[in-house]
């Protein structure tokens, strides 16, 4: 039992809230870039996340024989690269020959592609959990020490503080990119209408896999903060959270990356804040309903407001 | 023509068949708990090897064949992994769901439906016990946790824990055992300060050690390692919201141990199923798993060995693969009177049965006498670290 210290809400339910934000932020990123973009929900994202994971626990490894200890930041880098080319290699083999063809039928093969990829993980890598990294992760003392004088004391490991900076930085550049750019500017346009931005010279096809490759690395992003946070592997950690990150990009509005950040954090801190005990001593809701908060706010977002906050594509 | 040749070959794939003894064995082979499955299923392998080089099933020496699929501890993948074990490979007997949630799935909708006998090699929910209404076919060669429940509440008092905040995963093993340690708890005078289900599979559970952090320094978690368990108590350790952990088999991984890290399990106690190692049958046991390198005292191996053994004797009894005459075979070949066969001694029950005689199987995991609902009696043990690795005592 911990003293309370008077600051339990932002250490255990804010903090919290705010990690498992940025991981959903990330992932919808990509799912809110091929949703407006090629115009289909991409039910083989949870896996890239996944398998991204899996890749940099590899590189990790392979130092490690190496008697070089990376962190998971720094072997995020190669890994990202397999991660683009499995991302391109799977639009170029299994979703392009669908492009012209019903959304379903994309939808469908984006479903048979997520259950190939985690199958594909498990003969690979075997269905036991892998350690990302061993043991408990401490509080940062520097950061404990410093605002416990200013008497406001905040537990954070160094994990969580590695995740809200990438978090940051990756946000920051894709501002960038999308604004200050060409490519992002095109994409922009193709998200907004595909048809007029044919017309006006925009190269779709390369459009389209800047779109995979800014969707792969925020996916792999995703995927080792989230392995960082949780600290293992395994081969449904993707999909778990797959339906969240849906609900966040739906929240934030199909096809606006801002959107789903927005939303990201929001689900995550519904999800965690849903639980504290705002009236009386006992949690405002049982923890053991937290997921429902995340799908309560997708509906009423739908009912009320299809289009997402940011004023996305409705349906 | 080649309708001839196929009739033909379905002909011959059909007797070929026939002429083997199939059972099935859906496996947690995949999902939260990949660790403790496999050393169970290498046991049910090890019974298998044992039955075919003993002389195989009936007077001609068949095959005793187990075909095995992915139940991955999940109710939904048990029916399907059963449906196609019973309407396409047409087994005659399931041993395996290993986790309850699992076993209930697939026996509700599949197994009793179709008359197919279920033998479970670890399931312990108390509600498997009443779950049948009129026919005999689900039974387990596991304890019930209305048992282990109760060994856990005692073991808590032991430990001195005045109150407890209790966490369960909500499936119908962890909410079913978590149900019976709260009962028995308050009724040896403890207080649950909390009793909260968590969701499996969540990446945090900061949100739920907070709140039941407060009340007490003791938690007795139940979950599946791999779906929500470790990340719980690294949470509730990187918080401190917890001091002493207890729990049940579900947790009872090396994996733990890997992922945490030894020195952070000092204050945690598991409990599981155990064998009584000072038993014939666990002796006879653990000299064959040795010499087969399947490791004897892990959690549910012998079980596992027990259900499968269990399992051809039952068929041999019976005379036939039938899958009517089973059921009354497994509770003939299990307990007395009879001649007692260990684990192993395929080749004596064989000897005795085909001329006309009782058997009395007495397992490696415990003597295996079915009561009326289908279950046995077990043993439990505690395990705590101990030089960087689990210890197992007796303690019931």
């Amino acid at each position: 039992m911990w003293d309370a210290f008077g600051f339990e809400f932002v250490n255990f339910y804010f903090i919290p809230g705010l990690v498992l934000g940025c991981i959903y932020a990330l992932g919808a990123i990509g799912i809110t870039l091929t949703f407006g973009i090629l115009r289909f929900a991409n039910f083989a994202h949870g896996e890239i996340m996944m398998s991204g994971a899996y890749l940099t626990w590899t590189m990790m490894a392979i130092a490690g024989a190496a008697g070089l200890a990376l962190h998971p930041l720094v072997a995020m880098v190669p890994a990202t690269f397999i991660v683009i080319l499995l991302f391109l290699g799977t639009d170029r083999w299994f979703y392009k020959p669908f492009r012209k063809e019903d959304t379903i039928k994309v939808v469908m093969a984006s479903f048979g592609m997520m259950l190939i990829i985690r199958s594909a993980v498990q003969v690979i890598w075997g269905p036991n959990q892998l350690t990302f990294v061993p043991g408990i992760a401490r509080p940062n003392a520097t950061l404990q020490q410093i605002t416990g004088d200013l008497g406001a004391m905040i537990i954070m490991p160094n994990k969580h503080i590695f995740i809200f900076a990438g978090t940051v930085i990756i946000v920051i550049a894709l501002s960038y990119l999308l604004n200050r750019t060409r490519i992002g500017k095109a994409m922009r346009a193709v998200s907004d209408s595909p048809d007029l931005a044919h017309v006006t010279g925009i190269d779709v096809d390369r459009v389209i896999r800047a779109t995979w490759i800014v969707g792969g690395i925020c996916a792999m992003a995703a995927g080792v903060f989230l392995a960082m946070d949780i600290q293992m592997l395994e081969t449904t950690m993707g999909f778990r959270m797959l339906l969240p990150m849906f609900a966040a990009a739906i929240l934030g509005g199909i096809g606006k990356p801002y959107g789903a950040v927005f939303g990201g954090l929001v689900i995550g801190l519904a999800e965690e804040l849903s639980a504290y005990p705002w009236i009386g001593d006992a949690p405002l809701l049982s923890p053991g309903y937290k997921t429902g908060v995340a799908f309560a706010i997708m509906v009423i977002m739908l009912i009320v407001r299809p289009q997402g906050l940011f004023k996305g594509r409705s349906f | 023509m080649k309708n001839v040749l196929m009739a033909t070959a379905a002909t011959l794939l059909a007797t070929s068949a026939m002429a083997d003894v199939n059972i099935g064995n859906p496996m947690a082979m995949t999902g939260p708990i990949p660790d403790l499955n496999a050393p169970i299923a290498a046991a049910v392998d090890l019974a298998a090897t044992h039955v075919n080089a003993q002389g195989g099933m009936f007077a001609d020496g068949e095959a005793f064949n187990v075909i095995r699929a992915d139940s991955a501890c999940d109710p939904t993948a048990a029916v399907d992994a059963v449906t196609k074990l019973i309407n396409v490979n047409g087994v005659s007997a399931i041993v395996g769901p290993v986790c309850s949630g699992a076993t209930i799935a697939q026996a509700e909708s599949v197994a009793i439906p179709a008359g197919v006998l279920t033998l479970s090699v670890s399931a312990s929910s108390p509600a498997i016990s009443t779950m049948e209404d009129g026919t005999d076919l689900v039974f387990r060669a596991a304890a019930s946790d209305a048992y282990q429940g109760v060994a856990l509440a005692e073991l808590a008092m032991a430990n001195g824990y005045s109150d407890i905040a209790v966490s369960y995963a909500n499936d119908d093993y962890n909410a079913a055992i978590a149900a019976v340690f709260v009962e028995a708890f308050e009724g040896m005078g403890g207080t649950v300060t909390a009793n909260e289900a968590h969701e499996p599979n969540k990446a945090s559970y900061r949100s739920e050690v907070a709140t039941m952090g407060g009340t007490s320094d003791n938690l007795a978690l139940f979950s599946y390692y791999g779906s929500g368990g470790i990340t719980l108590m690294r949470n509730a350790l990187e918080t401190s919201a917890f001091t002493n952990f207890i729990g049940a088999d579900g947790m009872l991984s090396d994996e733990l141990i890997e992922q945490i890290g030894a020195e952070n399990l000092m204050t945690s106690t598991f409990t599981t199923s155990a064998s009584d190692a000072s038993t014939p049958s666990f002796a006879a046991w653990a000299a064959l798993a040795d010499e087969a390198g399947v490791p004897a005292s892990d959690p549910f191996v012998a079980n596992g060995y027990d259900a499968t053994f269990m399992m051809a004797l039952a068929i041999e009894h019976a005379g036939s693969d039938d899958r009517e005459a089973i059921a009354a075979s497994l509770r003939a070949i299990a307990s007395g009177p009879g001649e007692v066969i260990l684990p192993g001694q395929w080749a004596e029950a064989k000897a005795i049965l085909a001329a006309g005689g009782d058997i009395n199987y007495e397992g490696a995991a415990g003597n295996q006498d079915f009561d009326e609902n289908g279950d046995v009696a077990g043993n439990f043990s505690k395990s705590t670290i101990v030089d960087g690795a689990w210890a197992a005592e007796l303690i019931q």
